[in-house]
């Protein structure tokens, strides 16, 4: 069964959770690959997690001129392959998402793989393991499908692609204030 | 009459290009040339070939048809172009050579990626390079060695005499024994990437058998194979010599042709790393692009816009209409930023403020 990353914006508590996993994935050498920002820093604690969102046809993949960034059978981009990225930062400058992290001394680029040791066998990622907001979640289509009938608020809020995003993406996010109105069971 | 006004008038030329029916032909047609024309000089006209070798002079033609093939597909990719095309025209900067061999020769970047998988490479590398520089001036005879006066062997480079030693002396004792000492040197190397891949996380995480493991297995049973070789002639007086040789001779030719399609490809391709490296230092001096929102100057104009047109060639445009700006534009932190504030409605990306914790450290 494939599932995917749906990440429910607004439930974003700022925890942390999921950088510290990320740190922890057999994968990632004890550096996290997403990000967590606040909102409206001065004003409220408002939080929303941000992480590559596996666009189905890569900005980052298209601007690299080595082939480094590959896109494995279950639509994860993954990370620069060692011995082909050649340092010269164009995925960093394509990604409209900002994600790709760059390593000067390695000499090597480093991102968000979906934990693919995982998922590749159905595990989920380690960001969504732990959420304990619900925030990160490891769904099925089916229960993607639901949630969108369940919140289709008719008022554009449910968002899987554009306009919030510039292009059609493996991971599924969904727009705060989605869920006003009903009631949340954790 | 017709015809001719709606044909598109010829430009009179004189390219050497139009010569060739492609790239690859060209390409092909002047490097076996040039080897040919080398071998010429090199075997006195000739006069001494080492047929033992032939199959590998065969494997090499073929090797340099696959790698021109896999290179100038790759090369045509619209990135790529960029790199290679202003890398070449960047290639005399000052810092070149450093950088070539702090890329290519020292493997630093290597080093920082830790210090067991530096000696691995560098085992790996080296012994496989030193191989090579061995092994084909052997086969197109840009080497060989004669004996004129009894117990003294002449090294012949290029058809010059180089050098006459003594045959139970210390260069000549490194000359013969040159392809077992890199074989040691693979070997080790090989068996500490081995051991890496079966014990290493990270490693297993990404691992494939065929990508991962096959080019090793590859140069370790060419290292084993060709030890054998010396074994024999040392310690069983030859037996067994032609069928091992020709062992040996296979599995190079195999791992040659292979060599520009898998793993391996990373060998003749990786000189890249110092085109990209001089493309951001040589554009970084002479104007650098500064965010749109905080000011801060990130990467190269230059590079900007390479990568923007490149993306536009892919039909992707990340022109944000109502900002004003290319997300291209925006420094790293200010386009994660922004795209908060597509998602929440508010323009986080302009809080003057910087990025609270993003390492999880507490």
């Amino acid at each position: 069964m494939k599932k995917r990353l749906y990440i429910e914006l607004e439930n974003c508590i700022g925890c942390r959770s999921c950088l510290a996993a990320c740190t922890q994935c057999g994968g990632h050498e004890e550096r996290n690959r997403n990000y967590v920002y606040d909102v409206n820093p001065h004003v409220n604690r408002q939080t929303m997690p941000l992480m590559c969102l596996h666009c189905e046809n890569p900005a980052c993949a298209r601007s690299c001129p080595a082939q480094a960034i590959q896109i494995h059978e279950t639509g994860a981009v993954l990370s620069a392959l060692v011995e082909k990225c050649i340092g010269c930062q164009n995925c960093t400058i394509a990604c409209p998402y900002g994600i790709p992290k760059f390593d000067e001394e390695q000499n090597l680029m480093y991102k968000c793989d979906l934990c693919i040791d995982r998922t590749k066998d159905g595990i989920p990622p380690m960001c969504a393991s732990v959420c304990p907001s619900n925030t990160l979640q490891w769904l099925t289509e089916e229960e993607i499908e639901q949630k969108q009938r369940r919140h289709d608020l008719d008022n554009d809020k449910w968002v899987t692609s554009m306009p919030y995003l510039e292009g059609a993406t493996n991971v599924k996010v969904n727009l705060p204030g989605i869920l006003q109105g009903t009631e949340k069971l954790f | 009459m017709a015809e001719t006004v709606l044909r598109k008038p010829m430009k009179a030329t004189h390219s050497i290009n139009d010569a060739f029916a492609s790239k690859f032909a060209k390409s092909m047609f002047l490097t076996v040339s040039a080897i040919l024309v080398l071998m010429f000089i090199g075997t006195r006209m000739f006069t001494h070939v080492d047929l033992n070798l032939y199959g590998y002079m065969v494997g090499t033609f073929v090797f340099i048809a696959g790698f021109f093939y896999r290179f100038i597909a790759w090369g045509e990719r619209p990135p790529t172009k960029i790199i290679i095309k202003k890398g070449i025209k960047l290639l005399f900067r000052k810092s070149t050579p450093k950088t070539s061999v702090n890329h290519l020769g020292t493997y630093e970047f290597i080093w920082n990626r830790g210090i067991y998988r530096w000696t691995q490479h560098l085992l790996i590398g080296w012994g496989v390079i030193l191989s090579c520089l061995v092994t084909f001036p052997l086969v197109f005879g840009w080497m060989y060695f004669t004996m004129e006066e009894s117990g003294y062997y002449t090294i012949v480079a290029m058809g010059v005499d180089l050098i006459t030693v003594p045959a139970d002396g210390v260069i000549a004792f490194l000359s013969y024994n040159a392809l077992n000492i890199t074989a040691i040197m693979v070997i080790i190397g090989v068996c500490m990437a081995l051991y890496r891949r079966l014990k290493n996380m990270q490693a297993r995480a990404e691992q494939k058998f065929l990508y991962d493991f096959l080019p090793l297995y590859l140069l370790l049973f060419i290292s084993i194979t060709g030890l054998i070789l010396t074994f024999m002639n040392v310690f069983l007086h030859g037996a067994g010599h032609y069928a091992m040789s020709l062992i040996h001779q296979y599995s190079v030719i195999v791992t040659l042709i292979y060599l520009p399609f898998g793993k391996l490809a990373h060998i003749p391709f990786r000189p890249l790393s110092v085109f990209a490296r001089n493309y951001r230092e040589h554009y970084g001096e002479q104007s650098m692009k500064e965010c749109k929102v905080c000011g801060d100057e990130f990467v190269s104009t230059e590079q900007s816009q390479d990568v923007v047109n490149v993306l536009g060639t892919n039909e992707i445009d990340f022109t944000m209409e109502k900002d004003g700006f290319n997300l291209a534009e925006l420094c790293l932190p200010c386009r994660r930023k922004y795209r908060i504030s597509r998602f929440a409605g508010f323009p986080t990306h302009e809080v003057k403020t910087k990025e609270a914790n993003q390492n999880a450290k507490g």
